[in-house]
């Protein structure tokens, strides 16, 4: 592989890890929102009315 | 069976995000010109793509909630809960383009970033939502979810603007792959193929990522109503 070949596959590389990234990122973010929301659901259902 | 059906639709987005990563990394050959560097594009171009859809969904909320507002409050409340969950895929799939873009343009151009039209219009369109969502986060009071679906109409005319800009204006950004001039489009049906399975399984993966987005929004309006009464209550 010459220098270039290489670099390219790096760039390549580059762009799909920050894609996968972000959007499990993302991802991971919303489902912690969501148990948090579970929590909060759980701690309202238990309250005395 | 509705755990069941989720359960299928899951599978499925995994089955097709492996599918098209084998696609674009393993099948499709290296461009003539560019080599290895094109395979960007199979990430690059569909979410782009897919940004528009996202951020119509959310011009159709928050059409929507201006709509149902004063009539009908439940279905302006989900209204809204769909603008915002479009305005946010949009902005993850906007961002991933605004990074994306740049890693290829280092390599084929030797600069990150150039202030051409579909550059910065794109630019302006995730400020615009970004905003949008800061608003949403940080602003309080009734009149909050009006000011964003206005705001969300208005950022949504930039869409039309991304989508022309680099064929009314020819300046850095390569031409359109489709919809361009009779040039445009792949040249190699494997290249074909791995654009359009990984447009799929973006799609896939993005309509999954909106609907569990959808229903977070929608269990936080019945908490915040829930919170709202106790109050009212004590």
């Amino acid at each position: 592989m010459d220098t270039k070949a290489i670099l390219d596959h790096q760039f390549v590389v580059a762009a799909y890890i920050v894609t996968w990234v972000i959007q499990l990122g993302y991802l991971a973010w919303l489902g912690m929102k969501w148990r948090a929301q579970k929590r909060e659901v759980a701690r309202i259902a238990k309250m005395p009315r | 069976m509705k755990k069941a059906a989720i359960g299928l639709y899951v599978l499925i987005t995994v089955g097709l995000m492996i599918w098209g990563f084998y696609q674009a990394i393993y099948v499709a050959p290296n461009d003539a010109m560019q080599g290895e560097l094109s395979r960007i594009f199979y990430y690059h171009v569909p979410t782009a793509m897919l940004c528009f859809l996202f951020f119509a969904i959310s011009l159709v909320g928050s059409i929507g909630y201006l709509t149902y507002r004063r009539g009908n409050p439940l279905r302006a409340q989900a209204a809204d809960a769909l603008a915002l969950a479009g305005a946010e895929i949009g902005v993850i799939y906007c961002t991933v383009v605004l990074i994306t873009g740049p890693i290829w343009g280092r390599r084929a151009w030797g600069i990150w970033w150039t202030w051409d039209w579909r550059l910065t219009t794109t630019l302006v369109l995730w400020l615009i939502y970004v905003s949008y969502l800061l608003l949403r986060r940080f602003a309080a009071g009734p009149q909050v979810q009006t000011l964003a679906a206005v705001l969300g109409i208005f950022g949504a005319l930039d869409v039309p603007i991304v989508y022309m800009s680099n064929r009314w204006f020819r300046t850095q950004h390569p031409a359109p792959v489709f919809g361009g001039d009779s040039d445009s489009g792949f040249k190699d049906p494997l290249m074909l193929h791995a654009f359009g399975w990984n447009i799929l399984a973006w799609f896939a993966w993005g309509i999954l990522v909106l609907c569990f987005r959808y229903y977070v929004e929608r269990r936080q309006q019945k908490i915040a109503a829930n919170e709202a009464q106790e109050a009212l209550d004590a």
